[in-house]
């Protein structure tokens, strides 16, 4: 029974004494109930001072607002990410660059994480926590296989990453993703961010260039798009988005989740893209 | 060979028993008697006091009946060393529960707490159970008057009349010709079937619960005629607003009922 | 956060005097928000942020998303497992208001929940049937007969108190709840689309309407 625990091995003889000690709380749980994870992320290593949340709150910024001025150690962020459910399956779109600061630091970022064949991850936020938290999902979601001789669900692997995050919340990690796949019921999309907030939804853009890809996502998006149009419509929502947003270019890589799993459909250089457009356009006016 | 199998409480014997238990639950059957008897207003239980010596101070109110919580009463048959222990944990169970519900625990959850605590140290090494029976009786708003009856296993079961401790057995079968059969009815009416085995039977009300807790005691204590001294006498019931009343009958009380009961059973034996 | 909440409770004819034998008809009505934003962006506008608590209760909750879902969560499946573990039995609305609260409380030093609760519940049992309780993050509870919180509040609590009387019925109790919406979307500064109402009764809990399916993601 709940509220006073019945345990037996080592209370038993001390009556009255109280089992809860705050003490006995593995580091990492941020939360009073944080969930008891058997691949043990809060082994995660902490920084060696008196108070590692806030000495990671003041050294690493979360992916929210611009509250990073002041930060010392600036990492890899700034992205547009988006990915949608339609009838022929689900479309994850997303740009590959890498800046800190001003400085373009990549433009190769592989930002769609490949958890197993059935699952997707985007990455937005910092580079570092996104592919190591999605990694260790990877590893749990293996594990859950091998346990329970079936597939994870979407819902529950999101939430295994939702869990995790709210564990840590207050450490400072940043991390925006949407992880995505087909499962027993079906293609299933699911938002989860460092604060541990978790949503079910359609359609999902994130990143700092996600406005840009939400406008013409909401503008064009249905769900009965065919293959070809959804391609398409996630192909030109991370094309506008590079275009306006400074932090956002370089590759487009999109994939597509099918019931037999992804495909990766094509990485297409955005400056192709504007040429591209550019020319459809004038062939539209001209005509 | 057997005795290989007696020492250790947690082993389980070739025949698939676990001795010290059985022990443990025939040292209840010497032990004092206690008889619960729910009524239609409340519930009642008498104890029997073993007087070891008359230099002894007789107990202030109680020694064997013992208020849980506002609700909830229990009595004692065996050591009361271990009782003690037992009564502390349902005390605070109860008021854990009170604290975090801002609610009177429901009677069942109470014993059964009681019990897993007993249960666990049938099963744990190196450790010996509870020698201890309790009778509890109590009341909630879901399933009103309760009476549960508890043994050193850690078993509990719900009664509506049950007696444990010495001739136990005894008391027990006065109780099912006795209980719920109506004093002034008719022989053929009585007749019908076993008044305990229908569903339907008639609960007495507590001064009849009363009378046949003596009755019952009398029979137990292997002839000696109770006394006020010898037992004890409580009960529960509601007053008009609805709270749980306890009572522990002080002896001209119990006097009373005694009185009342060999005048019942004299002109019944005249009859 | 900054997630507006109505809440209302209503009555249905009310008692002359406490007889538990008298007809119970008293309902109460929760209503909330169905929005998550993070920023300048709102990401979702169909979320149910009422979870169900047992058959004849409810709480709405508010706070951020992930509070919100752990709390909502924690609760009701402690609840379902009290159910499990005592033959069925279920605690009485009050019981499980001062769970709540007990719980919020514990969090407050080690965590905490940052999530206001507002709690309603039917009880065949209690004489006035329906109640209500507020609650906030840092534990303090009280029964009311009706009640607002986040910056919803500002707007909808002169509203009840105007109109809020004893004896009304569902569809009054949940004309208020509607005025409310309507004051809010008029005069608050964040745009709240979408907003959830339901119904706790002798029924039990039932959606009445919402502004977008919950179910449909």
């Amino acid at each position: 029974m709940f509220g006073t625990d019945l345990t037996i091995d080592q209370d038993i003889l001390s009556i009255g004494s109280s089992k809860h000690d705050a003490k006995s709380r593995p580091i990492g749980s941020g939360c009073l109930h944080a969930p008891p994870l058997d691949l043990n992320p809060t082994s995660f290593p902490l920084a060696p001072c008196p108070d590692p949340a806030s000495f990671t709150r003041s050294n690493f910024a979360s992916a929210c607002g611009n509250s990073d001025s002041h930060q010392q150690v600036k990492f890899a962020k700034g992205t547009t990410t988006l990915a949608f459910k339609f009838d022929g399956g689900i479309i994850v779109s997303v740009d590959s660059r890498s800046t800190m600061g001003a400085y373009i630091a990549s433009g190769t970022v592989k930002k769609v994480i490949e958890i197993n064949p059935f699952l997707l991850g985007t990455m937005a936020g910092g580079a570092a926590d996104c592919s190591f938290w999605e990694r260790n999902l990877g590893m749990q979601c293996r594990m859950y296989e091998l346990r329970n001789k079936k597939r994870i669900s979407v819902a529950s692997a999101s939430k295994l990453l939702a869990n995790t995050m709210s564990s840590y919340r207050g450490y400072g990690l940043s991390m925006g993703t949407m992880i995505t796949g087909w499962d027993e019921t079906g293609p299933q999309l699911y938002y989860v961010d460092d604060d541990g907030t978790r949503l079910h939804g359609r359609y999902f853009s994130v990143g700092s260039g996600s406005t840009y890809a939400y406008g013409v996502l909401d503008t064009y998006y249905r769900p009965d798009l065919t293959v070809e149009e959804a391609i398409d419509l996630g192909k030109r929502a991370i094309y506008h988005a590079c275009h306006r947003d400074a932090m956002s270019g370089s590759i487009n890589n999109l994939y597509h989740v099918t019931k037999d799993g992804w495909v990766k459909i094509h990485a297409i250089d955005v400056n192709d893209m504007h040429y591209e457009f550019l020319e459809e356009k004038a062939n539209a006016m001209s005509s | 060979m057997a005795r290989r199998y007696d020492s250790s409480t947690t082993t389980f014997s070739p025949e698939g028993r676990l001795h010290q238990v059985e022990y443990a639950i025939e040292a209840i059957n010497n032990a004092g008697t206690s008889v619960g008897i729910l009524a239609r207003d409340g519930v009642v239980m008498a104890s029997e006091r073993k007087i070891t010596s008359g230099l002894l101070a007789p107990a202030k109110t109680s020694e064997k009946t013992y208020k849980l919580c506002p609700h909830a009463t229990c009595t004692v048959a065996g050591l009361t060393a271990d009782a003690n222990i037992l009564i502390d944990q349902a005390r605070l169970r109860a008021g854990r529960y009170a604290y975090q519900y801002q609610e009177p625990i429901p009677i069942e959850n109470l014993v059964e707490h009681v019990c897993n605590y007993k249960q666990a140290y049938t099963q744990y090494g190196g450790l010996r159970p509870f020698g201890v029976a309790f009778l509890f009786a109590g009341y909630d708003e879901t399933h009103g008057f309760q009476l549960y009856q508890s043994d050193p296993s850690g078993n509990y079961s719900g009664w509506k009349a049950t007696v444990i401790g010495a001739n136990n057995q005894a008391g027990k079968s006065l109780l099912k010709t006795e209980y719920g059969v109506k004093k002034e009815t008719d022989g053929d009416e009585m007749k019908t079937d076993d008044p305990t085995g229908g569903e339907e039977i008639e609960l007495p009300d507590l001064a009849e619960a009363c009378r046949l807790a003596v009755k019952v005691l009398n029979k137990t204590m292997d002839g000696a005629v109770a006394s006020p001294e010898k037992l004890e006498l409580f009960t529960m019931s509601l007053d008009e607003e609805g709270n749980c009343v306890h009572k522990i009958l002080n002896a001209k009380e119990s006097g009373e009922i005694i009185a009342q009961v060999e005048a019942e059973t004299q002109s019944a034996g005249d009859t | 956060m900054g997630c507006g909440h109505v809440f209302c409770k209503m009555y249905g004819s009310r008692l002359p005097n406490k007889t538990p034998s008298y007809p119970l008809k008293q309902q109460v009505v929760l209503a909330t928000d169905q929005v998550n934003a993070r920023s300048i962006l709102m990401y979702q506008q169909n979320l149910d942020k009422i979870a169900e608590l047992s058959s004849h209760s409810a709480m709405g909750v508010s706070g951020p998303n992930c509070d919100l879902v752990n709390f909502s969560e924690y609760i009701s499946k402690n609840l379902k497992l009290y159910e499990l573990s005592n033959d069925g039995l279920k605690l009485s609305t009050h019981a499980q208001a001062n769970f709540c609260r007990g719980e919020l409380a514990k969090a407050l030093r080690k965590g905490p929940f940052q999530v206001n609760v507002i709690l309603g519940g039917y009880d065949a049992k209690v004489p006035t049937g329906g109640s209500l309780y507020v609650m906030d993050y840092l534990g303090s509870c009280t029964k009311a007969n009706y009640g607002a919180q986040g910056y919803a509040s500002n707007f909808c609590l002169s509203i009840m108190d105007r109109d809020w009387k004893e004896g009304q019925t569902e569809e009054e109790a949940v004309q208020i709840v509607e005025k409310c919406i309507r004051e809010l979307q008029m005069r608050f500064l964040i745009n709240q689309s979408n907003f959830i109402i339901k119904v706790i009764d002798k029924e039990g809990l039932r959606t009445l309407k919402y502004g977008a399916d919950p179910a449909d993601n």
